[in-house]
């Protein structure tokens, strides 16, 4: 995509599962081995009903989803974003967004994460409300 | 208005500076990507990334907000070996509110990263069910060698008071 998205535009659905290997991965890209991302014992213990997913995880696949819709001349300057429920190792989230605002090359994004039930159906929110700044035309920041 | 006290009033201003031993390197980042499931060539294929505009490949833009790496710090019983307040406020549980990141410039492979946490704010509130909570807001700033602005991260956590039904 190379025009300026208009409000009201939605942003391509990105869904993303996070199995036990996604978290096992993520957690060694981040240096965060807390066990409560894989062990199962210390989840029991901790009365969850599986390993939780990092949220942080969400920040990366919100920004996938903007540079793929938005192409590599665009720049994520700013991600917000709060969190609803946990989400487990084996669910989907389902991230969607639509533009609310557009100035100049600035385009404003609100985005929320929907956890997926097992049956295809909405469970419950993740993350919400997300929003983000993209600047359109450029592939880096301010400070580049 | 019982969770905060002047102990808790205090920890606002409080700072930990954390610098990587070395640059990110260009395997951090691929690594990184693969965790997440992008696989935008910008992160491994130095002529897309030129094609784009960038002096060559760069690292995902969250992944400086992820300060395990920088902290050298030793692994805890439950595994953790990152940064954190050692907040202890009994009879609450944590939660994580949320995440702001602004981002200044994408990282590159040779950047060594600074990241400074400040406290930046502690307030009370009380949940819709009625339990007390407080609110801790801290920022992280990430900067380069040279002392340039890379990104910002403020970090909401939240105690909830375990026994606060009113």
């Amino acid at each position: 995509m190379s025009a300026l998205p208009s409000v009201g535009d939605r942003v391509p659905v990105l869904e993303k599962t996070a199995t036990a290997v996604d978290l096992i991965a993520y957690a060694g890209a981040t240096w965060d081995w807390h066990r409560i991302h894989y062990d199962p014992e210390f989840v029991a213990a901790k009365q969850l009903p599986a390993p939780i997913v990092d949220g942080q995880v969400y920040g990366a696949w919100f920004v996938q989803q903007l540079q793929d819709w938005l192409g590599p001349r665009c720049f994520v300057e700013s991600l917000e974003f709060s969190f609803r429920n946990l989400m487990f190792a084996g669910e989907t989230m389902r991230c969607e967004g639509v533009v609310s605002a557009v100035e100049g090359d600035r385009v404003t994004v609100d985005l929320t994460g929907t956890i997926v039930g097992r049956d295809g159906a909405d469970d419950r929110v993740g993350v919400a409300p997300v929003t983000a700044v993209v600047v359109v035309g450029r592939a880096d920041g301010p400070a580049a | 208005m019982t969770l905060l006290t002047d102990e808790i009033r205090a920890l606002v201003g409080r700072r930990k500076v954390y610098t990587a031993p070395e640059p990110f390197g260009r395997a951090a980042g691929r690594y990184y990507a693969l965790a997440v499931g992008d696989l935008n060539p910008l992160y491994t294929d130095d002529e897309a990334a030129r094609a784009a505009g960038l002096p060559g490949v760069t690292l995902p833009p969250t992944l400086v907000t992820e300060t395990n790496q920088y902290a050298g710090l030793p692994i805890d019983e439950e595994g953790y070996a990152g940064h954190t307040w050692d907040l202890d406020i009994p009879g609450t549980r944590q939660v994580r509110g949320g995440n702001k990141y602004t981002f200044h410039r994408r990282i590159r492979p040779d950047d060594v990263v600074t990241a400074t946490w400040e406290i930046t704010g502690v307030e009370e509130k009380t949940t819709r069910s009625g339990a007390d909570m407080l609110i801790v807001s801290s920022r992280a700033t990430y900067t380069d060698a040279d002392g340039g602005p890379l990104a910002e991260n403020e970090e909401t956590l939240v105690f909830v008071a375990l026994e606060g039904a009113k």
